[in-house]
């Protein structure tokens, strides 16, 4: 399969945090001919192994996705909702959901119109309690076909525009999972020692849960967590943003210096462009767990620059995204058991 | 002619060509005299053979809201401003689609994690929203999109729930779309249906086509806003989908004739059309021009009750659109 084909279809697929077992099938999927094997745990993460005498490195990108929950229906039978992970209030008026119910139902996100606003309202963005999802049916046949707790997608588009960039819900984190798989294939060609474990975590935007767990029983030496960061946006503080069209490197107290280094290394080597990001504390990710799995992991940070994170129209460069396959190959190829020796210098 | 094409045209206020010459054609195959006027309205006229009954005029507006775009930034971004009464804060994570060749864009916004608590409260207004193509600069954004380029919410059209439909621009099409089912009628009198341009930025082309017709009636097909669910107090809830066709007698555009007002009820029941009255003195439509241009004519609107009608989503139910076409042609058959 084709790595943008890979993101389209596992951008789709419903995984909101705590609840990743259809991604965690379609991943196992792609993932199984091209490792030695593939598990999947208690928790949904993916787990996949490609053999090798040297060093255990574990590569982890989160596949699980935010969303909304019915936490109430209401009189009218419109509904209302509850976030799983953090999901921006403004994107949702007139937005098109889907309603996960007995069945699947199609919904649209209303709000109280804006002429029956007061000019105080009017100045201000609408909350998530005060907006609802209307099913286009009479509250009787709502309450027959839904619960609360039921789970509510935002729209999945998958958008090309210009210059190879694309517009799609979930990039974060799944164009990373999808980084795995590119790098993945290109190692079908590629020699490496390392012994390599590809892990789709689940509940990150929750809490980097998936990564916990998986972290432990991989037992990796070597860790690269794999992460979406912040492209441009107008508006935006530049500080905290980098340009789309080249993967971020980032670095700080909680990222190996030695490994970092090396990921830079093999970037120049292979004429791969890399941005620096200085966290000075947390990085939000998976790597500040996995960081501290056991008795210690190093850990570097590779992050895709995406625009307009947590709405519906995630932007990333298809260009970066394959770069970051080719980073990660020839990154696992370069892993070596000397290393070791080189780590707290 | 099918709704679905007829939602998914293209025609904001001033760039109504594809939805027109859509209209054109269909109404061609239904009618000998089509015409376009100097507003650019699609005007169909049926002579009738008895002069004593009155000239009866119904029209629809064909434009929509939407987008036009008013500049382009140095890392190639489109700054735009709305066609029509559109909120900003529908617009914010949104698909749209640009000028002839439907270029995609998408209106993204600064991210959750980089907002601060002012950010999160204060609306984002059009001074600081952007469409976004993928342009890697403004010679770029320029060339695919120059000044002046429309655009609207790309929504494809998407029936759901129970006989409910989700799309763009219901607001007017729905009314395009029963002005074509009144033109089957064969009406005694002289009958004219007239799809108008411009309705959403002033009434401006139904003015024109006020002029020229004259008819003794004007019967306006419209959307409305319904407001019926989650918060709306029941005193707003001044139409509502799903319990009929709703006839208006006053809004601020026009006070309708009173005999119409009456007759369309008495018709409605007579018939079993599900029909309801607007419970407010709300919006304004084309009413307006017909029943204030030249001698007058006495005017009556039907209207399709639409819920987030300036949205990327307008909701209706299809039975409300069907009984706003069956009230339309049992009222002219009543005359």
């Amino acid at each position: 399969m084709h790595t943008e084909d890979f993101l389209r279809e596992i951008t789709a697929i419903r995984g909101l945090s705590g609840d990743e077992g259809l991604v965690a099938d379609f991943v196992k999927a792609q993932f199984e001919p091209l490792c030695d094997e593939v598990r999947v745990d208690s928790m949904f993460n993916v787990i996949a192994r490609k053999k090798g005498p040297g060093p255990r490195v574990m590569f982890a990108a989160h596949m699980d996705e935010i969303g909304l929950m019915v936490v109430n229906i209401e009189e009218d039978g419109s509904l209302r909702m509850g976030q799983v992970g953090g999901v921006d209030p403004r994107i949702l008026p007139g937005q098109r959901v889907t309603v996960f119910g007995k069945k699947k139902l199609m919904g649209v996100i209303g709000a109280k119109a804006p002429h029956l606003l007061s000019d105080e309202e009017r100045k201000k963005n609408y909350l998530r309690e005060d907006l609802y999802v209307d099913l286009g049916m009479d509250a009787e046949k709502v309450k027959s076909l839904v619960s609360i707790g039921d789970q509510i997608q935002l729209e999945h588009r998958y958008t090309a525009l210009q210059n190879g960039r694309v517009s799609v819900k979930t990039a974060d984190d799944r164009a990373c999972v999808a980084i795995l798989y590119d790098a993945l294939k290109r190692l079908q060609h590629i020699h490496h020692e390392a012994d390599l474990y590809f892990v789709a975590t689940a509940q990150e935007e929750v809490g980097s849960r998936g990564a916990l767990t998986s972290a432990y029983s991989v037992e990796p030496d070597y860790a690269v967590a794999l992460d979406v960061c912040h492209a441009d946006t107008p508006g935006a503080p530049s500080t905290r943003t980098h340009k789309q069209d080249s993967l971020v490197a980032s670095m700080g107290p909680y990222i190996h210096p030695v490994l970092r280094q090396k990921l830079v290394d093999t970037a120049k080597d292979n004429n791969i462009t890399l941005q620096t990001a200085v966290v000075p504390r947390y990085t939000s990710t998976d790597a500040d767990d996995i960081g501290i799995s056991r008795a210690g992991v190093p850990t570097a940070l590779l992050e895709l620059p995406l625009k307009y994170m947590h709405t519906t129209v995630e932007q990333l460069d298809l260009n970066t995204l394959k770069e970051g396959g080719r980073l990660l190959a020839q990154f696992a190829a370069a892993v070596s058991s000397s290393w070791e020796d080189e780590l707290w210098t | 002619m099918d709704l679905k094409t007829l939602c998914e045209a293209f025609g904001p206020s001033g760039a109504e060509h594809e939805v027109r010459a859509l209209i054109k054609e269909a109404a061609i195959k239904l009618c000998d005299d089509v015409s376009i006027d100097r507003s650019g309205n699609v005007v169909a006229r049926k002579k009738g053979t008895d002069a004593r009954k009155p000239s009866v005029t119904f029209a629809a507006h064909m434009d929509e809201i939407g987008f036009i775009v008013t500049g382009h930034t140095e890392d190639g971004m489109l700054r735009f401003r709305p066609i029509g009464g559109v909120d900003p804060r529908v617009v914010v994570s949104k698909w749209v689609a640009l000028g002839k060749d439907r270029t995609k864009g998408v209106i993204g916004a600064m991210a959750i994690h980089l907002q601060t608590p002012a950010d999160r409260e204060r609306v984002l207004d059009y001074d600081n929203l952007f469409i976004d193509i993928g342009a890697k600069d403004s010679k770029e954004a320029e060339k695919l999109c120059p000044l002046g380029t429309y655009a609207v919410f790309d929504t494809p059209y998407t029936e759901f729930g129970d006989g409910f439909v989700a799309a763009r621009a219901l607001d007017d099409r729905v009314g395009c779309l029963n002005l074509l089912e009144v033109l089957k009628s064969d009406y005694a009198g002289d009958l004219c249906c007239v799809f108008v341009t411009q309705e959403e930025v002033g009434l401006r082309g139904s003015q024109g086509a006020a002029f020229h017709i004259q008819p003794d009636i004007a019967i306006i097909l419209e959307g409305t806003a319904g407001n019926d669910l989650g918060e709306t107090p029941s005193r707003f809830q001044v139409v509502r989908p799903g319990e009929g066709v709703a006839i208006s007698f006053m809004d601020h555009a026009s006070i309708a004739d009173r005999e119409l007002f009456v007759k369309m009820q008495d018709v409605a029941r007579e018939q079993g059309i599900p029909h309801q009255i607007k419970r407010a003195i709300t919006g304004g439509n084309d009413a307006g021009s017909f029943q204030q241009t030249g001698k007058g004519a006495r005017t009556c609107v039907l209207s399709v009750p639409c819920r987030y009608i300036h949205s990327g989503n307008n909701v209706a139910k299809l039975s409300d659109i069907q009984a706003q076409g069956e009230l339309a042609r049992a009222f002219l058959n009543s005359l």
